[in-house]
């Protein structure tokens, strides 16, 4: 897509308008804020509802208007298959961990790792996982609001990463958790209703009958498309444990990711946790649903009407549509959605790199520092990290799915297996966590510098036994299904080989679930870890079938 | 542990690993077994030419008669499953724990 020659006016005041309305939310939201606990996590006082909202927002990063169609664009079922993967992981992060994660009254994931196995140098391992997992998460985010602006308004990019990094800094150094709350809450409703409009709009244009609906709105489209391109709904054959790891860096992902799993410790109790989970599940699943009809259309544009979106631009696709079918109006809304969908998840990521850098480490080092001053620091350690995180995103890296996909599989093993084993299974303790956190992380950590970073082949990387496996289309996703597994393992064994964790720290895992009673028997058996370690190695194993079934 | 504190952590758990396994099939199992199961979900036809370098000589297109609301089968139900169905599991959980939780205070 060539840049635009000339400033989109209209675009832009709406830009300015989500932008305005941001800030002005963080100052009115300013005088909630009096503790470091209301700072970090508004008080525990969000409800279902809001947070729900937060989360959606937090959820649909930019990648959903830019990066996803093009994925669908080039492999429609694989986009459709980590989506689906990543929609349902949310329910992943309910059952396994979010209204435990709230009963246990920590601030961050950090503060619970250290916590519930009851070590300082496990602490500071979650500190370095997270602030990996978020720059990798953010590599881009930030960079892509820049894009946004000069690819669709027409201003510099460098202005766009500069506003919105100041926007986004001003709001979450400002109204703290509050703050960024009620805003993810406005940029929910913006971005949802952004996108669902001028798709509705570009449906009926190419003459869907259900245009009203967009997620299962072109049905009756599909037999001309399959006219016009017969492979379009195909399983593009990848081998199946591909899907399998993208499961496993999907659901372990998520709740190894901090800013996601921070939303948890903002609400009332572990009733809103759960319920705001469902509504957070309902409705990404109804926007990605929206944005697989936007790669149809897309594609059947593009087949039927002969026109040609060269493959470079396919990243703006939404946008290419929405202007060429519904006009400058709903265009401008698109990009405002696209500028709430990037602030938003940037929001969240500036709040758990300033709470792990105050709370977590500064909080460790300094014990004897009361929380009044921790606040004060608070505001200039944020203040920090959004200035570094807009230096940094001058020169970032490409702004592509893969990184985030990267980061939720380093998550999945840096923090996801410590969180899940921790809550379920009693026996856990700091030196299976521990191990695993570290040998999880670090060949997560390597797969990615060798394959993410070098571009090195994934076949060709050193990684004994397993690296002729990763072949293929997507073959690097195929880490995840050893890595993950195999931190399991680890955690498990190593727990079982050294000394259980002591009473207190056990009856921690008791009181997450609700029991003001304590039993030695809950949570301490034998055929949770069991089931484990046997599904992990069937995943490993399977990799290694079907070797001559699909293309290298 | 008594017998009605026994049966709610039994509650707990085995309703937490179903609602898990269920999810799990949903997010990311069901995806692999459309691939494994390829030949009942799709017609394997003769690749036209200028997609043989990418596809082979021979590709698949999905069964005309297994359409849910126009849309090939494999790809309503991934689509459905993922979305409605992990919202229809987790209200479900919701509900369950809900109970509990209530009989836990109680």
């Amino acid at each position: 897509m060539e840049p635009r020659g000339e400033v989109f006016i209209l675009g832009l005041i709406l830009s300015i308008i989500v932008l305005l309305i941001s800030v002005m939310i963080s100052v009115w939201a300013r005088r909630f804020t009096r503790t470091l606990g209301d700072y970090y996590v508004a008080g525990r006082s969000i409800g279902a509802f809001n947070n729900g909202l937060a989360m959606v927002s937090l959820a649909l990063s930019l990648t959903t208007f830019i990066g996803l169609t093009a994925l669908i664009i080039e492999g429609l079922y694989v986009a459709v298959a980590v989506y689906a993967s990543f929609t349902a992981a949310f329910i992943g992060l309910m059952v396994l961990a979010a209204p435990f994660l709230r009963r246990h009254k920590s601030f961050t994931t950090m503060a619970f790792i250290a916590e519930r196995y009851d070590s300082s140098t496990l602490r500071y391992i979650s500190v370095i996982v997270m602030f990996v997992v978020s720059v990798l998460y953010l590599g881009g985010n930030l960079k892509g609001i820049g894009i946004v602006f000069f690819f669709l308004l027409g201003v510099p990019e460098v202005v766009g990463i500069v506003v919105g990094g100041l926007v986004v800094t001003l709001y979450v150094t400002l109204g703290g958790m509050y703050g960024v709350t009620y805003n993810q809450t406005f940029q929910s409703v913006v971005l949802i209703f952004c996108l669902m409009f001028p798709v509705a709009i570009v449906l009926r244009v190419i003459g869907a009958s259900g245009w009203y609906f967009p997620p299962l709105g072109y049905g009756a489209l599909v037999p001309e498309m399959t006219q016009a391109v017969p492979h379009y709904f195909w399983a593009m054959v990848v081998h199946p444990v591909t899907y399998i790891a993208i499961f496993i860096g999907s659901f372990f992902g998520i709740i190894g990711l901090p800013h996601f799993v921070m939303r948890f410790f903002t609400v009332r109790d572990a009733k809103e946790a759960r319920w705001s989970t469902v509504l957070c599940v309902f409705l990404v699943g109804l926007v990605n649903t929206t944005v697989y009809a936007t790669g149809f259309a897309a594609v059947y544009y593009m087949q039927t009407q002969g026109v040609d979106i060269p493959s470079a631009a396919y990243d703006y696709v939404v946008f290419i549509l929405v202007e060429a079918m519904a006009g400058e109006g709903w265009l401008a809304l698109a990009v405002a959605g696209s500028v709430a969908a990037g602030l938003s998840t940037v929001a969240g990521l500036l709040m758990i790199m300033g709470a792990g850098l105050i709370h977590d480490l500064y909080g460790e080092i300094k014990k004897d520092v009361d929380d009044d001053k921790k606040l004060k620091l608070s505001y200039g350690a944020m203040l920090v990290v959004g200035v570094l995180v807009i230096i940094f995103s001058l020169n970032p890296p490409e702004f592509i799915p893969e990184a985030i996909m990267w980061s939720f599989g380093i998550a999945a093993a840096g923090l996801g297996v410590p969180i899940v084993m921790g809550i379920w299974w009693k026996r856990t303790n700091k030196y299976g966590a521990g191990v695993g956190m570290v040998v999880g992380f670090l060949l997560s950590f390597y797969c990615w510098l060798l394959i993410g970073y070098l571009g090195m082949d994934p076949v060709e990387i050193p990684f004994p036994f397993f690296a002729k496996y990763f072949y293929g289309p997507l073959g690097w996703i195929k880490t995840f299904s050893v890595i993950g597994p195999l931190t399991f393992i680890i955690t498990i064994v190593v727990s079982w080989l050294t000394p259980p964790p002591p009473e207190h720290v056990q009856r921690q895992v008791e009181e997450m679930h609700g029991w003001v009673d304590v039993d030695p028997k809950r949570y301490n058996g034998k055929g949770l870890p069991i089931t484990i370690i046997v599904l992990s190695v069937v995943i490993m194993w399977f990799m290694t079938t079907l070797y001559d079934q699909f293309p290298k | 542990m008594d017998k009605e504190t026994r049966r709610s952590y039994k509650i707990e758990v085995w309703v937490t690993a179903i609602c898990f396994a269920i999810v799990a099939i949903f997010g990311g199992f069901f995806s692999s077994v459309v691939v494994i199961l390829n030949e009942r979900f799709f017609d394997r036809v003769p690749t036209p030419e200028a997609l043989v370098a990418a596809y082979g000589e021979t590709m698949f297109v999905f069964k005309e008669h297994l359409t849910v609301w126009g849309f090939p089968l494999h790809y309503f139900l991934l689509i459905i499953f993922s979305w409605i169905g992990a919202t229809i599991i987790g209200a479900i959980w919701c509900i369950v724990m809900d109970r509990l939780e209530a009989k836990q205070r109680a």
